[in-house]
């Protein structure tokens, strides 16, 4: 087991450091105008002064290496736009809480009505629940979701008669943002439950334990539901460090001051940097969350072997 | 005891048919042998029949058919407005911003014998009317001679008309207003019109057809002879889905931002399916390649796939190619795998090994007998993609690295729609969200649709 985790821990250092060249390289392609907050106004000679100081001008395998050396430090270089001269560690950090407030909650949402619904969907295949819940999968999946976070945001604030925007002392206006975040993942739970759900119900031991007299509902709980979650326990590391990003839709739409907000920010003033350090962060958030994820698999699922991954030979 | 009954009633039926010579004996034939042997089962057939018995699914092609050849035939339908033209009001020249959605441009109504004044206009078959005689200044005095809740009969100098008579204008009356006649100002500028009606636009002049109208010799003024359609452009094209805010027709705006985005959808679908199969192919096949382009695919499908997104497109110039380059850059990797992954199943089939041992190519092994059988689900995938590739721009659009607004696409019509959605200009979300619902929809229900009918156990 030691191997496994070994040679994945190292298979995704990798990864994570071939991603982190990639994208460090892309960006120094970007024009330097991402580096100024008053490009027009400067002088030349400004502008070169700060490029050398930046070690813009270094060739490119220096710069890589300051770079590294940097992150090595938890240093992510500072904002040149967005908030001049800040550093972007402490930027992150003081709009990551709240999202990840919000995610852990829509999380709990999305897990406490995205699992029942689709073990209901499940034990009363091609009936009116599972119509409903396809209904609502189809629509979730096939609807853009600016689209329908715009209509919750007018007309659920309309209805419930709470302002638009978000503010963080009144509780009730944490709900149209919560909700909106979990119907995402409640169709993504309840569709691969009731699937794997469905799939599991059609094998031999059902059938047998069926036949021994075990009444439905233990063989659904107990034996259906348990197999048919170990494939579902895989994504939730994932999901829980992808609370750190927030909603990019979500919290732009309602204004939250959180990580998802700060990525349109950033893009729209071309904050070159801080772009750089956020779609690093969400790149290695994305790398460690899948690491978590196949490890838990093998820690929880008996049935894996620690030699080789399934699919990949 | 029925099961005996039943028994012995075919028993003495048969006996009394052989009395008859009902039978004859069967002869061995090879041509009804032959037929037994042939099934005319066909696996196109079956999946075509099995997915029109989707009552929905079917329905839903039927309509998404007709909106894609819609889309493409709708600049060449007659009364159509150009998809970015600023509609301008032919004489003020202002843009005719935030008109209402409705079926016909007619403004208004008039019946015969309404009292017009014509501007001039140099039309054979138009001409441009209001019924506002004139306007007063700010604070002009005037001679009420009757009185109403909404309009006042006013004398100015020679001139009698109607003046509004309500918040707009404020009118200064006295205690009694019916005790007529009176003089009467207001602080604003006043229109005063021939009619207690206002024929106008928000103000500027409605066009209507010279043959509805019987015009003075002096030609400044007319009367209706009929009922005179008052139009607001001298045309008869309406704005089926009403104007926005820079005087575009937001149906033409519509329909060429449907044709945008499906054109984007139907690239990325195709390039991830010709990028997806060659890659997918070369991986499962030639075995050298397997180790590298695994590898390759652990790093790329470790990065979320908006994040690609927002950094393609953050870093090049925006544009329908940058858009689908992004997209592409990422979808192609699950295709890739999906078709390595049944190659690999497939390759060693003993008719695989059969046609290698008899010295097939392996193009030919790969396109005659690998293929065929991922046309299916390389089509489903291909279906998935097209709405997905419509959210993707939507949300690209959204986050301000789409395309630019004089490019109509989906994605900006709806960026620029929500914020409208609370006031009553909400019908410029609506239609593109509408129409974008539709397509979305129809895509993702037609391909699980085909996805089902393409699986050969639905196939009974």
């Amino acid at each position: 087991m030691f191997k496994y985790v070994g040679k994945r821990l190292l298979a995704s250092t990798i990864t994570l450091i071939i991603i982190l060249t990639t994208v460090f390289v892309l960006m120094r392609q970007m024009p330097i105008e991402g580096y100024f907050d008053n490009f027009d106004k400067v002088d030349q000679a400004v502008i070169n002064a700060k490029l050398e100081q930046l070690g813009l001008r270094d060739p490119m395998p220096v710069q890589l290496k300051n770079f590294f050396a940097g992150l090595l430090r938890g240093d992510l270089g500072v904002s040149n736009r967005y908030r001049t001269g800040a550093p972007i560690a402490s930027i992150i950090a003081a709009k990551a809480p709240i999202s990840i407030q919000m995610g852990l909650l829509s999380m709990a949402v999305s897990l406490l009505l995205g699992i029942p619904l689709g073990a209901k969907m499940a034990r009363s295949k091609s009936k009116l629940w599972d119509k409903l819940g396809t209904g609502f999968i189809v629509f979730i999946n096939a609807v853009p979701a600016a689209v329908y976070y715009i209509y919750l945001q007018s007309y659920g604030s309309k209805a419930l008669d709470i302002p638009m925007l978000f503010k963080p002392d009144s509780a009730i206006s944490w709900v149209l943002p919560v909700l909106s975040m979990s119907l995402g993942s409640i169709a993504y739970y309840a569709m691969w439950l009731r699937r794997y759900m469905v799939d599991e119900m059609n094998k031999d031991y059902v059938k047998l334990a069926r036949a021994k007299g075990v009444a439905t509902r233990d063989i659904t709980m107990g034996h259906v539901f348990r197999n048919a979650f170990v494939p579902m326990i895989q994504y939730i590391p994932s999901s829980l460090l992808f609370t750190i990003s927030g909603s990019i839709y979500i919290e732009s739409l309602y204004s939250i001051p959180g990580m998802g907000g700060l990525l349109v920010d950033v893009i729209t003033r071309q904050d070159n940097t801080m772009v750089q350090a956020l779609v690093m962060l969400y790149a290695s958030i994305g790398i460690i969350g899948m690491l978590l994820g196949d490890l838990l698999m093998v820690l929880i699922d008996p049935r894996i072997s620690f030699s080789k991954r399934e699919g990949v030979r | 005891m029925s099961q005996n009954n039943k028994e012995r009633k075919l028993h003495t039926g048969l006996e009394e048919s052989a009395r008859r010579n009902d039978f004859d004996m069967a002869v061995y034939s090879e041509q009804a042998a032959e037929r037994t042997g042939f099934s005319n089962y066909s696996y196109w057939g079956s999946t075509i029949r099995v997915f029109f018995q989707n009552r929905l699914a079917a329905s839903l092609m039927a309509l998404l058919v007709l909106l894609v050849v819609f889309t493409m035939i709708q600049p060449y339908l007659p009364r159509q407005y150009e998809a970015t033209r600023v509609i301008n009001h032919p004489i003020t020249r202002m843009q005719m911003s935030n008109v209402g959605p409705g079926f016909s441009n007619v403004h208004y109504t008039a019946p015969a014998g309404v009292e017009l004044v014509l501007t001039p206009y140099d039309d054979p078959e138009w001409a441009a009317v209001s019924n506002m005689l004139l306007t007063l200044r700010a604070r002009t005095p005037f001679t009420v001679v009757e009185y109403g809740e909404q309009w006042c009969l006013v004398e100015v100098g020679e001139q009698t008309g109607y003046v509004r008579n309500d918040f707009s204008t404020k009118l200064r009356l006295p205690d009694d207003p019916t005790a007529v006649p009176y003089e009467s100002r207001s602080n604003f500028p006043i229109q005063v019109y021939t009619s207690p009606e206002d024929y106008t636009n928000q103000g500027t002049e409605l066009f209507v057809r010279r043959s509805q109208l019987d015009i003075a010799p002096d030609g400044l003024s007319a009367t209706t002879r009929e009922n005179a359609q008052l139009r607001l452009l001298p045309n008869e094209a309406p704005f089926l889905f009403g104007t926005n805010n820079a005087g575009q027709d937001m149906w033409s705006m519509v329909w060429s931002g449907t044709r945008t985005s499906l054109f984007i959808g139907f690239m990325v679908a195709l390039l991830e399916a010709v990028i997806g199969i060659t890659i997918g192919v070369l991986w499962g096949y030639v075995r050298k390649l397997d180790r590298l382009l695994t590898e390759i695919y652990n790093v790329i499908n470790n990065i979320p796939t908006t994040i690609v997104l927002i950094m393609f497109a953050y870093i090049m110039r925006p544009g329908i190619q940058t858009l689908i380059f992004s997209m592409t850059i990422t979808g192609w990797v699950s295709m890739a795998r999906f078709v390595r992954n049944q190659i690999v199943i497939i390759r060693d089939r003993d008719y695989n090994l059969a046609s290698r041992c008899l010295g097939t190519g392996t193009f030919r092994i790969i396109t005659r007998n690998l293929l065929p059988y991922l046309v299916s689900v390389i089509m489903l995938r291909m279906a998935l993609a097209i709405p997905g590739a419509i959210g993707s721009e939507v949300f690209i659009t959204y986050i301000g690295l789409g395309l630019p607004v004089s490019i109509p696409s989906l994605g900006n019509l709806i960026n620029v729609g929500r914020k409208l959605v609370t006031t009553s200009l909400a019908y410029q979300l609506i239609f593109p969200t509408v129409v974008l619902s539709i397509v979305t929809i129809s895509f993702y229900i037609i391909g699980n649709a085909f996805a089902d009918a393409a699986d050969p156990r639905n196939h009974v």
